[in-house]
């Protein structure tokens, strides 16, 4: 199935992954050796679930690319199952309905998995989002029903439909004089959204003074974003031979990962802090939950799923 | 076969199972590598009593006995039967259904065998999140047998994921926290069961 040419591709790429996470795990490893301290550790532990990340994406390159769309499925799963546990919002009489918002899971991946195209845009914006409404009034319960309404097709926005995004990449059709597909642009969208969040970490350490908004997330400044936006396109700039864009439009997706990927970090951030929640969840042990690993993904990989429809697979 | 049968499922299928279902266990030092001990927790769902097994060593599966209300799991002879197979349940008639002493009799005679207990002094599920008032078994038991050691569990969260009267199990976070093994210090029953309520409660707050 795979031609010759493709596969030296793919091995190249998984060449390129094991040698960025060396490096990110060596240097990270270093700065925690020589500076010791919470914001390092946060670091140490993004780079661990990224070497899971890695690791799923080589398995289902080498063996199967079904194995993306279950661990995809799972990411969100887990995902959905933080938000319901730490929103306050949600009734506990919700229970039931809760339940079909996580059979949701299977049947939008399952539409990805097929790259059924219009099922998978209306499945949960259209359907669910009336799905649910509708079991809430078949319980009765209308005291606080309409923020139950409003609350649960949330999240499945937030941790459900923009996820499968990345999965949907896999399954876009091959563009002529485009060999590496959407492999390469599933690892170009996650790699510059976590480079993005890591350059406006360090960006901000170094430089950071202004805050942008100090009441939800007082470690953002401009100067860390800035710094980030920059670092992002550069890095989008020179990434490009894992997608079809010409320089400019590289520039361009640079700007639109980082844009949206602190969007997305931002709207989780705030999500915490209503729920009195600095953290949301253990787990991984002390310290941030699944959301606080996919929160600038959840925005930035719809945005640059759109981007690449609408540019390069709309006839 | 029994053994077989229990470690199958409490240390293959149940730590899966729990994990994707969202229960997290944590414990501050492993369970004692001998028995008798008798693990104290509070209690919201069926779960609880499927948490704490997973977390038994497999040599001490057949020799750990969660101690459960006769009228309910025995309330029909498939069900007790099931449940001594699945769950290796020592079956008691609580008081209000007619229990005497005889049933802390009964609970002494296998501590004395040097089985292990799960009890949960509340007596029933009641509602998710609100811990009710302990039952005086406990502390007569420990009273008792002063060199038993006692290991508190605090469980928060396995109420929303199955809740008591509700068949439907809903993922959602939850966490089994294990405390360490530790001795009554006081000889009253009451100020035992004090004792035992706030190492409990100590466990809600530690981080």
């Amino acid at each position: 199935m795979l031609s010759v040419n493709s596969l030296n591709e793919i091995q190249q790429m998984i060449l390129v992954i094991i040698g960025v996470l060396v490096f990110a795990s060596t240097l990270f490893w270093i700065m925690r050796k020589i500076k010791p301290g919470p914001q390092v550790d946060e670091l140490v532990l993004r780079t661990k679930s990224w070497w899971i990340m890695a690791g799923i994406f080589i398995t289902a390159a080498l063996v199967h690319p079904g194995i993306s769309f279950v661990a995809f499925g799972f990411l969100s799963f887990a995902a959905l199952r933080e938000l319901s546990s730490i929103s306050k919002n949600a009734r506990i009489e919700d229970r039931s309905v809760i339940f079909w918002a996580y059979l949701a899971i299977p049947v939008q991946y399952y539409i990805a998995y097929m790259g059924w195209f219009a099922p998978f845009l209306i499945f949960i914006p259209v359907f669910m989002f009336t799905w649910i409404p509708f079991l809430l009034v078949l319980k009765g319960h209308t005291q606080d029903i309409a923020r139950s309404m409003s609350v649960i097709p949330t999240h499945l926005m937030l941790t459900v439909f923009s996820i499968s995004h990345l999965a949907y990449l896999l399954s876009l059709p091959e563009l002529p004089g485009f060999e590496v597909g959407g492999r390469g642009l599933l690892l170009y969208v996650v790699f510059l959204t976590e480079m993005n969040d890591v350059f406006q970490f360090t960006w901000g350490k170094l430089l950071g003074r202004r805050k942008i908004i100090e009441k939800i997330s007082p470690n953002k400044t401009w100067e860390g974003f800035i710094g980030g936006l920059l670092s992002t396109v550069a890095a989008a700039y020179f990434l490009r031979f894992l997608t079809p864009f010409s320089a400019e439009i590289a520039l361009l997706a640079g700007l639109l990962i980082a844009c949206s990927g602190f969007v997305g970090d931002i709207i989780v951030s705030a999500i915490k802090r209503d729920f009195g929640l600095k953290d949301t969840g253990n787990a991984i042990k002390g310290h941030g939950g699944i959301l606080d690993r996919i929160d600038s993904l959840a925005i930035s990989s719809p945005f640059f799923f759109y981007f690449v429809y609408l540019l390069y697979y709309v006839r | 076969m029994k053994h077989l049968l229990l470690i199958l499922i409490y240390k293959l299928l149940m730590p899966l199972f729990l994990k994707i279902i969202g229960v997290k266990v944590t414990s501050k030092k492993p369970l004692p590598t001998l028995t008798p001990y008798i693990i104290v927790a509070n209690h919201n769902s069926h779960l609880d009593t499927m948490a704490l097994l997973s977390q038994i060593p497999a040599k001490d599966l057949l020799r750990t006995h969660p101690v459960a209300a006769a009228t309910y799991f025995g309330r029909n002879n498939w069900l007790s039967i099931l449940s001594n197979i699945f769950v290796n349940t020592l079956l008691i008639k609580r008081r209000e259904e007619g229990g005497t002493s005889d049933a802390l009799e009964l609970i002494s005679q296998y501590l004395e065998k040097r089985h292990s207990l799960i009890i949960f002094p509340e007596g029933s599920r009641g509602e998710p999140e609100k811990m009710q008032a302990f039952r005086k078994g406990i502390g007569v038991l420990l009273q008792k047998h002063p060199d038993i050691p006692y290991v508190p569990v605090y469980i928060q969260g396995t109420g929303k994921i199955l809740p008591k009267g509700e068949r439907l199990l809903v993922p959602y976070d939850a966490e089994v926290r294990i405390g360490e093994a530790i001795h009554a210090q006081s000889k009253e029953i009451d100020a035992i069961l004090i004792e035992v309520q706030d190492a409990i409660l100590a466990l809600k707050d530690y981080k």
